[in-house]
């Protein structure tokens, strides 16, 4: 009985596998020339920041690097202890400003002060008491004035054309949401307007940069294509702000990045259930990802929290209030063989040691594991490459060599990761592991850009 | 154009290579999965407790002494199908008959010859006294056994060894036998459900057959000669609770046994143990090496005849 639930588990496992290789590889056409909508849509840009004096100023580089007019940057000081509000009345040369106090909406901590860059008309700080990432984020849209509202982390840089790449897309009526790519910054060298992509980083780096790619575009797109997206990534997400109002601003939780994603879903098959929630490829943001394992081990039980918090919270809503396709996702891909599968599993060679006599079963899951894992590897760079991520040759020849080895070690992590993150959840639900923030960045700014440390002194 | 060749290419390299992985470990899958499903449990008793005890007393049979049988036959049955019921999963590549399998037509006549001529089938315990040379049996005497414990035994076997009023060893395996009580299908594989044991337990004496030990190794040598002995010892314990304590008569699969699995059985005291030596068996041999003689669906009548040793 037991090998027999095994093998159908299995086989959905195959199945989505197979999905995710095959759905992009035919789907996703070479990259050509976007046609750009010319109108602009209002954007405001809300960047919850606390404690990021290491790296809020790469974010603030991105924005004003952004080629795109119709727009307003919202910094969001939730409370900072360190000196990120210094920072940024310092670079930014702040001075406290009137603006129209909307009726509150959506409760939030309380507001300090709002200020004006003098130097970036479209760049506000709004200073607030601590209330976490999900009450910054609604303090923000509060003040939002424009009619798309872009959340991004204070970790990632916007790439300068994201923007108008987002217009494009929300020329369409009907899409109410759209996360966007995200990159991770170590990843990239050279100039920051041209960023160059390089394989030469540490392991730990490089596992992540397939992992992000493969979960965008291989999955994340797939996802798309069933209309079942069950995150838009916290670190860049695009939203109507009338939407982000209907259902009533984030949600307190360690995820909240998911939950709004849920509830719009959610939106979406209960009253507009014509419209969608999509991902855009081409829309890019560049994160730094943890370069520790203690960092990425903080970073993934943080997420694995989140999601069981979902599990949890919209446990009645699957099939019902949430659509079939995406309730499938999500509980048997991402919580079934994602998330319950990862206990059995690391007893497979307890098991192996105590009765030998399944060790050919063992080996051929794994020999299928371990293909299947190469296959979509190869696939998401194939992937990558249409889209316009190109390495250079030696690039990819250590990328060929390192996926193997990455599916056989890197990826193990993953049940570490998930085991001791739902674990965790049940023993602690609310313990927020915020990331210590390095700061490195590999790019460096030339021609065209704003020296804001000159500017400012 | 040129991204849909590398798509397909793509595709096919990666069916190839999956379709091997498939082939490599198919056989391994398949024979996991076919050993795992509805084991009996190993800790449980099957409903023997209100079954005719076999070991009980020993029939006179009032001979003189020296008129006895000289020595006595051991049939070895597996299968009896109605010929109408005949499926394809009993028939070899080349389209004959499994060996194991023999027609119920067959199988009714056989026992009508053995009525005819006034024939006595023995209990294990009466052939094993007859052996120890402790008494004398009639000189047309036979032991009925089967082995395995496939379902037709109480479907097909069962009313015509009532009907003569004959009795015979049933050797089986017991993790084989199933709770449930599927309807009897001729061309599947089914074992003997618990209420099939219940309902024939006043015709058959059931004995082990290993709890799950009727396999091959990969190297194709018989579990009960390459396991290591605390496995052997194991199993066929598991089977003794399954009958429960039953630990008379042991049948040993493919007959295959060696000095480890003689001394197993001693250990688990059993009291005999069957072969598949084709002889008949007379008294003063190793009752741990008793020969059967196999019938076949081939044998003709003459054959028979000399299987159970009649002389007319």
């Amino acid at each position: 009985m037991f090998l027999k639930i095994t093998l159908i588990l299995f086989l959905i496992y195959i199945f989505f596998q197979l999905l995710y290789i095959f759905v992009p590889l035919f789907s996703i056409k070479d990259k050509k020339k976007r046609e750009e909508v010319e109108k602009e849509k209002g954007i405001s840009i809300l960047v919850p920041a606390y404690n990021e004096e290491k790296v809020i100023l790469n974010c603030l580089q991105g924005i004003v690097n952004i080629n795109y007019k119709n727009y307003e940057a919202i910094f969001i000081n939730d409370g900072s202890s360190d000196e990120t509000l210094d920072l940024l009345k310092h670079h930014l040369q702040l001075e406290p400003t009137f603006r129209k106090l909307a009726a509150v909406k959506i409760p939030h901590e309380a507001i300090i002060d709002i200020y004006e860059s003098k130097l970036f008309p479209k760049i506000f700080v709004i200073d607030k008491k601590n209330g976490g990432k999900a009450d910054a984020l609604n303090a923000g849209i509060e003040y939002a004035r424009k009619e798309l509202v872009i959340t991004l982390d204070a970790d990632s840089i916007l790439e300068p054309h994201s923007l108008q790449v987002m217009n494009t897309e929300f020329e369409d009526k009907q899409v109410l949401a759209a996360g966007g790519m995200v990159q991770i910054g170590q990843g990239f060298k050279g100039n920051f307007l041209l960023p160059e992509p390089t394989f030469i980083t540490s392991g730990i780096i490089r596992f992540q940069i397939v992992q992000y790619l493969t979960a965008f575009y291989l999955h994340k797109f797939t996802q798309m294509k069933a209309k079942s997206i069950t995150v838009i990534a916290g670190a860049f997400g695009a939203f109507r702000k009338d939407i982000l109002f209907e259902i009533d601003g984030f949600r307190k939780t360690v995820g909240e990045d998911m939950d709004i994603t849920l509830r719009i879903q959610r939106l979406i098959k209960m009253k507009y259930r014509d419209c969608k929630l999509i991902f855009v490829p081409e829309a890019i943001c560049y994160t730094e990802c943890p370069a520790t394992y203690r960092d990425l081990f903080n970073q993934r039980i943080r997420w694995q929290k989140a999601f069981m918090d979902c599990v949890v919270t919209y446990k009645s809503s699957f099939f019902t209030k949430l659509g079939f396709r995406l309730s499938i996702f999500f509980l048997i891909e991402a919580f079934l063989l994602g998330t319950l599968c990862a206990f059995p599993i690391v007893f497979i060679p307890i098991m192996l040691l105590m009765n030998s006599d399944h060790y050919m079963i063992v080996l051929g899951f794994l020999t299928a594991t371990f293909v299947l894992g190469i296959y979509q590897s190869y696939t998401t760079m194939i992937v990558s490459n249409r889209l316009g991520l190109n390495y250079n040759k030696p690039d990819y020849l250590k990328i060929a060599i390192f996926i193997p080895i990455e599916v056989l070690t890197y990826r193990l992590l993953g049940l570490a990761f998930v085991i001791s993150g739902t674990t965790m959840y049940f023993i602690n639900k609310d313990k927020w592991n915020v990331a210590t923030r390095v700061g490195t960045n590999n790019q460096t700014y030339n021609e065209g850009t704003f020296v804001l440390t000159e500017k400012a002194g | 154009m040129k991204r849909y060749i590398f798509n397909i290419t793509f595709l096919i390299s990666f069916l190839v290579i999956f379709s091997i992985i498939v082939r490599i470990y198919y056989g391994d899958f398949e024979e996991a999965l076919a050993t795992e499903l509805d084991f009996f449990p190993p800790d449980e008793s099957l409903p023997l407790s209100e079954c005719k005890d076999w070991g009980g007393g020993v029939r006179d049979f009032h001979i003189e002494p020296g008129h006895g049988a000289k020595e006595v036959s051991v049939l070895m049955y597996h299968r009896v199908i109605d010929e109408d019921d005949l499926g394809e999963n009993h028939f070899n590549d080349n389209d004959e008959l499994h060996s194991t399998i023999i027609l119920k037509n067959t199988f009714e006549e056989q026992m009508a010859l053995l009525h005819e001529h006034n024939y006595t089938t023995l209990t294990a315990k009466e052939l094993l006294l007859f052996l120890k040379k402790e008494i004398e049996v009639p000189k047309n005497s036979v032991v009925l056994t089967f082995d395995d414990g496939f379902k037709d035994n109480y479907v097909e076997v069962y009313p015509i060894l009532k009907n003569h009023d004959f009795h015979a060893l049933n050797f089986i395996i017991t993790a084989a036998i199933t709770k449930r009580d599927p309807k009897y299908v001729a061309n599947a594989y089914q074992y003997l459900s618990t209420s099939d044991i219940q309902n024939s337990c006043d015709v058959f004496d059931f004995q082990s057959h290993t709890y799950n030990f009727h396999k091959r190794a990969f190297s194709y040598s018989p579990y009960l000669i390459v396991k290591p002995e605390e496995e052997i010892l194991e199993d066929i314990r598991n089977s003794i609770t399954n009958l429960g304590g039953r630990n008379r008569a042991f049948a040993y699969p493919y007959g295959a046994y060696d000095e480890k699995a003689v001394s197993i059985l001693k250990e688990l005291d059993f009291e005999m143990a069957f072969t598949v030596i084709p002889e008949l068996a007379k008294p003063g041999i190793h009752v741990y090496e008793i020969p059967r003689i196999e019938v076949f669906e081939t044998d003709t009548l003459k054959d028979f005849k000399r299987k159970i040793n009649l002389i007319e």
